[in-house]
C-alpha cells in the first residue's frame, strides 16, 4: 500500500480515470504472459503524456516507490509482473505513429504502438519492420524494445537491437534522454544497446524511432521432410554453412507436427521425424537462385520430401502450422511446459537426441518447435498436473534441457528475457565478475532499484529448471494469439 | 576552433607510479620498455598528433597478464591505455596523464573458428590482414575493413566499420562476445556463441565502441560470413557529384542489397589515380560498387544499379571480376587515406567523419564542398555513403597556425553540419580526444548518462582517462 500522503501527490498528476488504486481496477494488471506469479500493485497509472510519465517517476524517485512499466503485457517471463508496494505504469495511452519517412526509411512512434500496427501503416511506401515476435499482433514496441524481441525473421533480419535507430526515455530520477540517434552510428557509448533487452530495469521507454525495410517483391517457403531428426538437424547446419541466409529456419518434430495438423490442417507430412520450414524473399531472380541452392543443400541433407510453396495462399498455411503449434499441444496435452534455450547451431543433433533421452528417463512427452537458424529452442514437455509427481517430473525434465543448453556452451533464454522467471538461475550462466559488472550498470541509471525491482540482473547459482511457461488444460495466458 | 570540453583524468602520484613501473620491469622484464623510443611510439595515433607520452609500455601475452597489470594500476591508481597497432585517427592512444601503456600486439592468437557455426574466437591484438590470411581456404570471411590494418581489438574498441558495412554491418553487429578486463583487474566474458540471448545487459555493445574507457578488450568472438558465390566489383564516373550521391540514395531506397557503394569526389579520385595508377579512369566524382551473392542475383543487382546510375549522369559500368582486379580496385580504395596525403608531402591530414541520415546525404556533402573551397584548403572526400557516412582528409601544414586553425574550423563546421541534419560527427572513428565537445552538442543528456556508467563502472577514472566521455 501506498503511503496515503504520496497516493494523493500522484493522483493530482494525473486524471481521475488514469490513476486506479480499487483492487476490482488493478487485478487486470496482476500478471503479464507469467500467469504463475501474480501480484496486485499498489496502484495502476495511465499517463498519455510524457511530462505526466516525467512527473510520476519524479515523485517515486522521491518518495523511494518502485515502479514496473508495463506494454501490452504479452511477456513470458514476467517482465511486467507489478511490485505490491509499487506504482505499475502503463503505456498503453501511447498508442501515436508520429511520423514515417519513406526517404530514410524510418518511423517515429509511441512506445504503446502494436508491432504489426507499424507494418500496416507503413505499407503504404512498400516498406514494413521487420522483427515480427509471433505475438506481433498485440504486442507493443516500447515492450519490444525492453525485450530485445525477435521473432521468425530476426535470422536474416535481426533482432529489435539491430531494427531501432532511437530510443527516448525518461530515468527513474525524471530525466529525459535520447539513445541512438537518426544517422546509421552514434558516437560514445552504445546506450541504444544497452536500452534494448534492458527489461524495464533502467528507464521508461516514451519514443521510438525504428528502422523500415522495403518488402521483398517476393516470399516463398520450402517444407522439407526428414526421417530422422539428427539429420534434419545437420540440414540446418548444412544450410546456413553453405552461406544461404534464409528469411526464416524453423524446425518441428513429429509430436509438434502431428499436434498441429490435427488442429490447423496445414498439410504437414506425417511420417515424417522432423521438418524444416526454409523460406527466402527477395527479387523473383533471387528468390529463385536461392531456392534451388536450398533445395540441393536439404537434398543433400537426407531430405526424403521437399515441396516448395506455389503461391502466397500456401506459403501462408504452411506458416500456420508453425505458428499455431503452441495452441495445437495445448488441446491434446492437460498440462505443458515451454522451454527456451538458445545453443550452437552445431549441437543441434547431439541436444536432440538428449532430449529424446531424456523424454524416456521422465516418462514424459516432448514436442519440439524451434527458431533453428538461431539454435533457439522451444521445447513443450506435457504432462497432467492432476497425476501424482507428474508436475515435479516435468519440472526436471525442463531443468535437465537447461542445464544441457548451458553444458554445450548456450544460454537459458533465447528470447522470453529473464524477468522473474529466470532471476534465481541466471548465475550458472554468469560469474560472480560478471554479474558485478551487471549491478554497476544498473546501479549507474538507477541507484535505489526502483525501477522493475527483483527483475532481471542475475544473483546466484543453479541455472535449470525455471525458463517455463506452465499451461493448464490448454488455458494459455492470451489464448488468442500466435506463440513463438 | 579547438575542443573546449575535455574528459578530465589525473597525473598519477609521483611514488605510485614510480612502484609500478619497477614492478612491471621486474615482473615483465624486457616485455616492459621505459626507453624513450617506444614511450615515443605509444604516444599518439595517426592523424592530427596530439603526441602524450606513457610513463612505460608493457607487452602482455595472456588475458591474467593484462588482469594482474590493471589491478596493479588499479591499487595504484595509475592510468590504463590500451594500444593495438596506433592507427586510430581520434588520439585515442595518447597517455593523456602518463601512466602505463598495455600493448596488446603480442596477443595474436586466433584462438578457435567455428566453420559450422559461422564464428571465430581471436586475441586482440590480431590485425584484420591477419585474420584474413587465416580465413584463406576456409571459405568464410570478415567483412569489416578498416583502412587501416588495425587489430581487431582496437577495432572493436572503436566500433570501427568499413567498405563492406551497408550489407554486413559495423563491429557492433559483428562482435558476439568478448573477454574483457574490468577496470578493477576483474576478467570477464560478455556476450556468448548463442545467435540470441535476452540474459542480462548487452555488455558486449557496452564496451564495443567504448574507446578502452570502460575496460580492456583481451579476446573476441566474431561472426564471420561464407565468402559469395559470385563478386563482381564495378566502377562508374559521374559527371557531377551530385549525381553520384543521387544515384546512392535511389540505391539504398530501393533495397538493392549492395556489398559495398564507396563514393571518391574528384580530388580524391586524383590522389588514387596518382597513388595507387588508376591510369584508366578520369578526374571525376566515381562510385566503386561490390555485388555479392549467387550468379543471377549479383547480375540482377547490377542491372538495377546500372540503371539508377545511367539516369543520374553515370558512365557505362568499368567490371573488375577477376580477384586480382578487384584486389586492386580496393586496394586502391583502402589507400585512399594515404593518397590523400600524398597530393602535399609535407603536410598533415585532419580526417572527419560526418554520418547523416541517407536522406540529408546530398544536401551535406554538396555544402561540405562549397565549405571546402571557400576555405582554399585541399580535403580530398571519400565515403561509404550507402550509409551516409563520409570523410575528408583535410590536409594542412603544421607550423602554419593560421592553415591549422582553418583545418580545424572546417572539420569543426562538417560535424555541426552533420549534428544539424539529424547525424553524426562521428560514424566510425569514435570520439577520443578531437569530439569530446561534439559529443555534448549531440547527445545532450544523454551524456550525463555516459558519464554516469564510466563512474560506476570505472569509479578511479584509470581506464583511458581523458577520452570518449566528459567527466
Amino acid at each position: 500500500m501506498l503511503d496515503s500522503a504520496v497516493s494523493s501527490r500522484l493522483a493530482a498528476l494525473l486524471p481521475p480515470e488514469a490513476w486506479l488504486t480499487a483492487d476490482e481496477d488493478t487485478r487486470a494488471y496482476e500478471c503479464d504472459g507469467l500467469t504463475l506469479y501474480r501480484t496486485r500493485p499498489a496502484a495502476v497509472a495511465l499517463p498519455e503524456t510524457e511530462a505526466q510519465v516525467v512527473a510520476i517517476l519524479r515523485q517515486c524517485h522521491q518518495a523511494r516507490i518502485p515502479v514496473v512499466a508495463r506494454g501490452a503485457g504479452t511477456g513470458l517471463s514476467g517482465g511486467a509482473t507489478p511490485d505490491a508496494g509499487g506504482v505499475l505504469l502503463s503505456l498503453a495511452k501511447f498508442r501515436r505513429i508520429l511520423a514515417i519517412d519513406p526517404e530514410s526509411q524510418t518511423a517515429v512512434v509511441q512506445p504503446g504502438v502494436r508491432n504489426l500496427a507499424i507494418s500496416e501503416a507503413a505499407a503504404a511506401h512498400g516498406l514494413y519492420y521487420a522483427p515480427d515476435p509471433s505475438s506481433q499482433i498485440a504486442c507493443t514496441i516500447g515492450g519490444n524494445v525492453a525485450e530485445n524481441a525477435g521473432g521468425v525473421h530476426c535470422l536474416k533480419y535481426g533482432l529489435t537491437v539491430h531494427n531501432v535507430r532511437r530510443v527516448r526515455g525518461v530515468l527513474i530520477d525524471g530525466s529525459t534522454v535520447e539513445f541512438g540517434g537518426d544517422a546509421l552510428d552514434a558516437p560514445g557509448y552504445d546506450l541504444l544497446a544497452l536500452i534494448n533487452g534492458s527489461e524495464g530495469l533502467l528507464a521508461v521507454i516514451t519514443e521510438v524511432t525504428v528502422k523500415l525495410t522495403p518488402k521483398p517483391l517476393l516470399a516463398q517457403v520450402a517444407l522439407a521432410s526428414f526421417d530422422d531428426v539428427g539429420r534434419a538437424g545437420l540440414a540446418v547446419s548444412a544450410v546456413i554453412g553453405a552461406g544461404i541466409v534464409p528469411a526464416g529456419l524453423e524446425m518441428m518434430d513429429r509430436a509438434a507436427t502431428r499436434a498441429v495438423e490435427a488442429f490447423v490442417h496445414a498439410n504437414y507430412p506425417l511420417d515424417a521425424q522432423a521438418i524444416l520450414l526454409v523460406e527466402s524473399d527477395g527479387t523473383p531472380e533471387e528468390v529463385a537462385a536461392e531456392m534451388a541452392e536450398i533445395k540441393r543443400v536439404l537434398a543433400a541433407s537426407g531430405a526424403t520430401a521437399i515441396r516448395v510453396s506455389t503461391d502466397e495462399k500456401e506459403r501462408l498455411l504452411l506458416w500456420s502450422g508453425r505458428k499455431a503449434a503452441f495452441p495445437a499441444v495445448g488441446r491434446i496435452a492437460a498440462d505443458y511446459i515451454c522451454m527456451d534455450g538458445t545453443i550452437p547451431r552445431r549441437t543441434l543433433p547431439q541436444v536432440l537426441a538428449r532430449i529424446d533421452e531424456f523424454s524416456h528417463r521422465f516418462g514424459l512427452a516432448c514436442a519440439n518447435v524451434f527458431h533453428a537458424g538461431d539454435g533457439n529452442l522451444h521445447p513443450l514437455i506435457m504432462f497432467d498436473a492432476n497425476v501424482a509427481e507428474e508436475a515435479e517430473r516435468a519440472e526436471a525434465f525442463g531443468a535437465a534441457i537447461l542445464e544441457l543448453c548451458i553444458e554445450v556452451g548456450g544460454t537459458i533464454t533465447g528470447e522470453h528475457g529473464v524477468g522473474i522467471e529466470k532471476i534465481r538461475q541466471m548465475c550458472t550462466q554468469f560469474r560472480p565478475d560478471e554479474l558485478t559488472s551487471f549491478l554497476g550498470v544498473k546501479a549507474a541509471f538507477d541507484e535505489h532499484g526502483l525501477l522493475n525491482p527483483g527483475k532481471a540482473v542475475p544473483t546466484l547459482h543453479r541455472c535449470a529448471e525455471f525458463g517455463k511457461m506452465h499451461v493448464h488444460r490448454g488455458a494459455l495466458p492470451h489464448p488468442e494469439l500466435p506463440r513463438f | 576552433m579547438p575542443p573546449t570540453l575535455s574528459a578530465r583524468g589525473v597525473r598519477p602520484d609521483a611514488r605510485a607510479l614510480a612502484d609500478v613501473v619497477t614492478r612491471l620491469t621486474q615482473d615483465y622484464g624486457e616485455r616492459a620498455a621505459t626507453t624513450r623510443a617506444i614511450r615515443d611510439q605509444h604516444s599518439h595515433g595517426e592523424g592530427m598528433a596530439d603526441a602524450a607520452l606513457p610513463d612505460v609500455v608493457v607487452f602482455p601475452q595472456s588475458n591474467d597478464e593484462v588482469a594482474a597489470i590493471v589491478r596493479l594500476c588499479h591499487a595504484a591508481r595509475v592510468p590504463v591505455i590500451p594500444f593495438g597497432v596506433g592507427t586510430s585517427l581520434e588520439g585515442h592512444v595518447a597517455a593523456l596523464y602518463g601512466g602505463v601503456c598495455l600493448d596488446l600486439s603480442q596477443m595474436t592468437q586466433v584462438l578457435e573458428v567455428n566453420a559450422a557455426d559461422l564464428d571465430c574466437r581471436v586475441q586482440a591484438g590480431v590485425t584484420r590482414e591477419q585474420l584474413d590470411a587465416e580465413l584463406k581456404g576456409t571459405g568464410l570471411f570478415f567483412p569489416i575493413d578498416p583502412g587501416a590494418n588495425a587489430t581487431l581489438g582496437g577495432m572493436a574498441a572503436t566500433r570501427a566499420s568499413g567498405t563492406n558495412a551497408v550489407r554486413y554491418g559495423t563491429m557492433r553487429e559483428n562482435v558476439l562476445g568478448l573477454t574483457v578486463v574490468t577496470a578493477e583487474g576483474r576478467v570477464i566474458r560478455t556476450g556468448g556463441r548463442a545467435r540470441k540471448s535476452s540474459a542480462g545487459y548487452d555488455l558486449t555493445r557496452l564496451i564495443v565502441g567504448a574507446e578502452g574507457t570502460l575496460g580492456v578488450i583481451t579476446e573476441i568472438q566474431l561472426r564471420l560470413y561464407g565468402v559469395p558465390e559470385a563478386i563482381s566489383a564495378a566502377v562508374c564516373q559521374f559527371a557531377d557529384l551530385e549525381g553520384a550521391v543521387d544515384a546512392v540514395i535511389l540505391a539504398m531506397q530501393h533495397g538493392i542489397p549492395v556489398a559495398r557503394i564507396e563514393l571518391l569526389d574528384d580530388v580524391q579520385m586524383d590522389a588514387c589515380i596518382r597513388y595507387s595508377k588508376l591510369d584508366e579512369f578520369a578526374v571525376l566524382p566515381t562510385l566503386f560498387f561490390e555485388f555479392h551473392g549467387s550468379a543471377a542475383a549479383v547480375a540482377e543487382q547490377a542491372g538495377q544499379m546500372q540503371a539508377i546510375a545511367a539516369a543520374h549522369g553515370g558512365s557505362a559500368f568499368r567490371w573488375a571480376t577477376r580477384p586480382e582486379d578487384r584486389n586492386r580496385l580496393w586496394k586502391a580504395r583502402h589507400a585512399a587515406y594515404y593518397a590523400g596525403m600524398a597530393l602535399l608531402p609535407g603536410r598533415q591530414g585532419f580526417a572527419t567523419d560526418a554520418c547523416v541520415p541517407i536522406s540529408r546525404l546530398a544536401d551535406c556533402i554538396v555544402e561540405t564542398k562549397a565549405d571546402i573551397a571557400i576555405t582554399g584548403l585541399t580535403a580530398p572526400i571519400v565515403g561509404h555513403v550507402g550509409d551516409g557516412n563520409f570523410h575528408l582528409v583535410i590536409l594542412f601544414d603544421p607550423t602554419d597556425p593560421a592553415e591549422r586553425a582553418a583545418a580545424e574550423g572546417l572539420a569543426h563546421r562538417v560535424s555541426l553540419r552533420a549534428i544539424r541534419m539529424g547525424g553524426t560527427c562521428t560514424g566510425e572513428h569514435g570520439i577520443g580526444t578531437h569530439k569530446l565537445d561534439v559529443l555534448a552538442l549531440e547527445h545532450g543528456d544523454a551524456v550525463e548518462t555516459m558519464r554516469t556508467i564510466k563512474r560506476a563502472l570505472d569509479p578511479h577514472n584509470i581506464m583511458n582517462p581523458g577520452k570518449t566521455v566528459p567527466l
